[in-house]
């Protein structure tokens, strides 16, 4: 049983509605584009890793280096393609969860808000902690 | 050369069977890297990972787009499952090869088990009516006074229930993930569709746009201490990427059901290796 609803519950409800959906496409259009860019930035270092040959499973690479990215795509090698496509992986989810905020914000759902800053907290703990020693 | 296509094939094969079967591509991709291309399990569980993100990615944008996806809903149960997939990804760099693959033998049974249940429940005609609002559940869940937080969760036609189960299991299913390299959807979809009373379409979806946070807050820890590496991830990645992409598309057209069977008995023996691998 639904109680009978006023013209202007009836109006803010769909205008909810209409800003609830403005935010999903907004966040879908974020994460087309994210998946976008990072299989185009792994696609290009697998290429140049094919070019390049020899097998994967041989070569070691030493651990994430963001300052070396740059110089290795401006050199063309493979390993700054696909740590950047990687980080770029990574990444994507994360901007849905910021550009999921920034929505929340602009309709006033400042709950919905706050449990997006959380999300995000919990992933800057992660990278804090994941940088301390490993037991 | 031959050992980059195998990868991006293998990672194909994974990306259109996890398509077709409604699964992510870590069940099959963690057994494909550890037995078929040797790596130890974690590093396997690190490059799973990445495709994970990938695969859920693509598919969240599409289910937001068709609104199937409840953010609300996701934004809050994600708080807990990265939080479950941080304290995942911590223990997993504490507990040794044989226990992550005996675990990961367990979770394939499961699976196993669940999609011949699915199976047997599809064959036997309708399933049981968990969205009928006047079941017991739905009743217990009106019975509740919807506050307004409560009611932000709320979909077409449905209202979540149990809440604080639903966030207990939340952080189960993310350190399922971080352990074992998988979405989690093997206990998110289940947890919000049988306990928490969201639709089914509803709970899968969501559950996919979930796994992408989930996923990611793992894959940091295992990234920054040297758990992923990129050679491997990325031709696996772009091969599920494109696998999936065409399991989407050749998904109506093909009869599963068979592909199912086949399947569990694919499951079933990567148990036994698992558990083997297990036993030392």
């Amino acid at each position: 049983m639904t109680a009978p609803m006023t013209a202007s519950g009836a109006r803010s409800a769909g205008t909810a509605a209409s800003r609830s959906a403005r935010v999903d496409r907004s966040i879908a259009r974020i994460l087309r584009a994210g998946t976008l860019v990072s299989i185009g930035l792994l696609a290009v270092g697998v290429a140049l890793l094919a070019i390049a040959g020899g097998s994967p499973l041989e070569r070691t690479l030493p651990g994430l280096d963001p300052a070396r990215i740059p110089a290795d795509i401006l050199a063309l090698r493979p390993e700054g393609f696909l740590w950047l496509g990687l980080l770029a992986t990574l990444a994507t989810p994360l901007l849905r969860v910021a550009a999921s905020v920034v929505g929340f914000l602009g309709a006033g759902e400042r709950r919905m808000a706050g449990l997006g800053v959380a999300v995000l907290i919990v992933i800057a703990l992660a990278v804090v902690i994941a940088q301390g020693p490993a037991a | 050369m031959t050992v980059l296509l195998l990868l991006a094939g293998g990672g194909f094969g994974a990306g259109v069977f996890g398509s077709l079967l409604g699964l992510g591509g870590g069940i099959l991709i963690v057994p494909l890297l550890t037995f078929g291309f040797g790596l130890d399990f974690r590093a396997a569980v690190g490059v799973s990972l990445v495709c994970v993100i990938v695969t859920s990615s693509a598919a969240a944008g599409v289910y937001l787009e068709r609104h199937l996806a409840n953010l609300r809903l996701g934004m809050l149960l994600e708080v807990f499952t990265a939080s479950g997939a941080l304290i995942g990804g911590l223990i997993a760099f504490l507990l040794p090869d044989r226990v992550l693959a005996g675990l990961f033998a367990l979770l394939l049974v499961y699976t196993a088990v669940t999609m011949l249940r699915r199976r047997a429940t599809s064959a036997g005609g309708a399933s049981p009516s968990i969205e009928n609002p006047d079941d017991a559940a739905g009743a217990a869940g009106a019975a509740q006074a919807p506050g307004p937080f409560r009611a932000a969760l709320a979909g077409p036609g449905y209202r979540p229930v149990r809440l604080g189960a639903g966030i207990g299991g939340s952080v189960f299913a993310g350190v399922v993930s971080a352990l074992l390299g998988v979405g989690g959807g093997i206990v998110k979809v289940p947890l919000m569709h049988l306990v928490m009373r969201v639709p089914l379409k509803v709970a899968t979806a969501t559950s996919n746009l979930m796994i992408g946070v989930t996923a990611s807050a793992s894959a940091i820890v295992y990234l920054l201490r040297d758990g992923i590496n990129p050679l491997v991830a990325g031709p696996t990645a772009v091969g599920v990427f494109a696998g999936a992409m065409v399991g989407s598309r050749v998904a109506q057209r093909i009869d599963v059901r068979l592909l199912r069977l086949l399947f569990v008995a694919v499951l079933a023996l990567t148990a036994v290796q698992m558990t083997l691998r297990a036993l030392g």
